[in-house]
């Protein structure tokens, strides 16, 4: 590590070296110690309703099946045949009861089971050659969701879901749970950026201080009346544990009446009001703040805005989620999903859709003048130049540390974390030093198996930590606890 | 069947726009029968209508564009997925990257001019390549269903690698007075992963 050292020690205190944002070596270096460690976001699970559906995700260069078997289950599968090591599905998305290898045949149950060996008495001996029974395609180190949101850790030993997301869930919340069916998401629109990851990462954290000069054009042509420079610096930054974002600071009034006023119709309202927490809903009714973008480390974010759909002055909210895939230290695949919540009425769903394809997304008129940036200063950090600069990531934060302005007291912003209104460059700090704490860790041990593929009941399934399973027969580990 | 008969996953287009989300507004005229000749003067209007409107949109004259389209127009951009054969779909359901009206559109275009839409500023240089145009009739004499490829070569700045689109279009065209208007455009990328930074253009 003496190498970095240095390195990790500027980004500590808010001078970034230009060159962590295109340099290979630390790409490997991320790798090796965080994308093997951390909990990263691959599905939700409203992609795949139906028992058989399936979408296939990558965690960097590894592929998964993300399946719900035919009793409903969900599980995730190495996309990699036992046998020879063909993707077992070279599809994207679909339904199948089972997936059947192209090479030589070998076919498995959507919950990860051997069901078929052609020869398998002849060229193995059956059983005593080759133990097909209870071997499936290799697990996911470790897979768990939260309102149904489907997280993969490369990682066997990870900490819980839950811890690893702290108090983040709070805020969560705010985007995944406006009533009790959940979400309904859609696509992802996927598309590749010459950008290294970090970039959108810390952009959607945190970054409050670009919205009047970037998006200057949205607010001209009327799209969106709110990142005036002005209204924008009334928003505080929150960071908690995992993941910190933006807020915007709404006009006086009551919880109904700010929801209303970014343009949520009375009847989700009052599901809302079932869905969040008294001081979830207080940090929109008492303390006036309205959750914009986010970002949940590493790689996943969030939005949510409320731009103008149609000629008029109603405005409509959207939701997005979306990855920062790493390609390499200098590309990027985005994976852009628009999200609503799914007991809204259709109408609302359409005109929430609209609103995310005019603002984000692979055409979103937002999203367009940010990923320019985004190219340009991953093109710039290649050189040695980059090298001799650091940059200044500690706006917020006088020379001797002290901050520019106080953090909001408890009864100003009833989330948990720290808060602050106006700019600053908080989060991206906090974003940079879990980076920079994850780059010392040792590698995760990687031991190859064969052990792995014993699963006598399938891959172990997916479980919900926070609300009860989709399936309401008990699973086999409760049948055999409740013996 | 004969074999002038449209490949299975071609020619869907009105479908398309039926079963978007934002299709609902979106006119419903579908193709009958064989391609006209090439020596057909609708063929030749339909054609010329296409390649002047690759020249206006190379140019980013958007707002010139604009005014080539219907009222009622519907722009619609599908995802893209892979999918196994015989699955019975190659889209991603309910989403996309265009599902446009006029208003939609003439904000994007309404972004393109002002003088703060830096994606485009310093501007890109835009090649549309159009080929294999072939021109149908359809169920009254208002309207004709036009087919193309697209080729879309995008150069930035003079560092960044150029990006590429490749697309096959349906497109409705419509005749209001003497000439041809766009009323309905259904673009089917060939990728189901964009190697463009963004769609700041227009297909």
């Amino acid at each position: 590590m003496t190498d970095h050292a240095q390195v990790l020690a500027d980004v500590r205190r808010g001078m970034i070296p230009a060159h962590i944002y295109n340099d290979s070596a630390l790409f490997e270096l991320e790798k090796e110690r965080l994308f093997s460690r951390a909990w990263l976001f691959v599905a939700h699970e409203s992609e795949i309703p139906q028992n058989g559906d399936y979408v296939v995700r990558r965690v960097l260069e590894d592929s998964f099946i993300i399946s719900r078997d035919s009793r409903g289950e969900i599980r995730a599968m190495f996309n990699m045949c036992l046998h020879r090591g063909m993707q077992v599905c070279r599809a994207e998305m679909g339904n199948a009861s089972n997936f059947r290898c192209p090479y030589h045949g070998w076919s498995y149950r959507n919950d990860g089971r051997i069901i078929g060996l052609p020869f398998h008495k002849e060229a193995y001996g059956g059983e005593d050659g080759f133990k097909k029974k209870g071997q499936t395609l290799l697990p996911a180190p470790n897979l768990a969701s939260y309102n149904g949101l489907i997280f993969i850790s490369m990682d066997s030993g990870a900490e819980p879901l839950e811890d690893f997301l702290g108090d983040f869930k709070y805020y969560l919340d705010f985007y995944t749970k406006q009533s009790a069916q959940g979400l309904e998401v859609r696509g992802p629109q996927r598309w590749r950026i010459k950008a290294n990851w970090k970039i959108g990462a810390e952009n959607f954290a945190g970054d409050m201080y670009h919205t009047p000069q970037t998006h200057t054009s949205v607010v001209e042509i009327g799209l969106f009346r709110e990142p005036k420079a002005e209204k924008r610096k009334d928003g505080a930054t929150y960071w908690a544990d995992k993941g910190g974002g933006t807020t915007y600071k709404l006009p006086p009034g009551t919880f109904e009446e700010r929801m209303r006023y970014v343009g949520y119709p009375d009847e989700m309202i009052d599901r809302i009001k079932q869905a969040w927490t008294p001081q979830q809903q207080r940090l929109v009714g008492e303390d006036g703040f309205m959750i914009s973008a986010a970002s949940c480390f590493p790689n996943m974010s969030f939005v949510h805005n409320w731009p103008k759909v149609e000629d008029g002055e109603d405005v409509l909210p959207f939701i997005s989620l979306r990855v920062w895939q790493p390609i390499s230290a200098d590309e990027t695949e985005v994976y852009s999903w628009f999200a609503v919540d799914a007991a809204a009425p259709e109408d609302y769903k359409a005109k929430s859709y609209k609103a995310y394809l005019m603002c984000f997304g692979s055409t979103g008129m937002f999203e367009q003048d940010d990923v320019e940036n985004w190219v340009s200063l991953t093109n710039t950090a290649a050189g040695s130049m980059a090298r001799r600069l650091l940059l200044n990531s500690r706006m917020g934060l006088l020379e001797d540390n002290s901050v520019v302005v106080d953090p909001l007291p408890a009864e100003q912003f009833h989330g948990p974390g720290y808060a602050q209104v106006g700019y600053n460059e908080n989060n991206q700090r906090e974003l940079l030093t879990l980076w920079a704490d994850h780059l010392e860790m040792p590698p995760v041990r990687t031991d190859a198996t064969a052990v792995g593929t014993h699963n006598p009941d399938g891959i172990t399934p997916l479980v919900q930590t926070n609300r009860a399973p989709a399936v309401p027969c008990p699973s086999t580990e409760e049948k055999a606890a409740q013996a | 069947m004969t074999s002038t008969e449209p490949p299975a996953r071609a020619g869907h287009g009105a479908a398309h726009s039926e079963q978007s989300v934002l299709g609902g507004h979106a006119p419903r005229q579908q193709r009958v029968g064989k391609p006209l000749t090439f020596d057909d003067a609708r063929h030749l209007q339909a054609h010329q209508f296409l390649v002047d409107e690759a020249y206006l949109l190379d140019a980013q004259e958007y707002r010139a564009w604009l005014e080539t389209l219907t009222d009622d127009i519907h722009y619609l951009m599908p995802v893209r997925v892979t999918t196994a054969l015989g699955s019975g779909f190659d889209t991603s359901p309910g989403m996309a990257h265009f599902d446009e009206n006029k208003y939609s559109l003439s904000r994007r275009v309404a972004r393109f001019v002002t003088e703060h839409a830096w994606t485009e500023d310093p501007p890109s240089r835009l090649r549309h390549y159009i080929t294999n145009v072939r021109t149908f009739a359809s169920s009254d004499d208002d309207h004709l269903v036009v087919e193309s490829a697209e080729l879309l070569f995008r150069s930035r700045g003079d560092v960044n690698e150029a990006a590429f689109v490749s697309c096959g279009r349906e497109d409705l065209l419509r005749r209001e007075g003497q000439s041809w208007k766009l009323a309905r455009r259904v673009i089917s990328v060939d990728e189901s992963v964009m190697r463009m930074q963004n769609l700041a253009v227009f297909l």
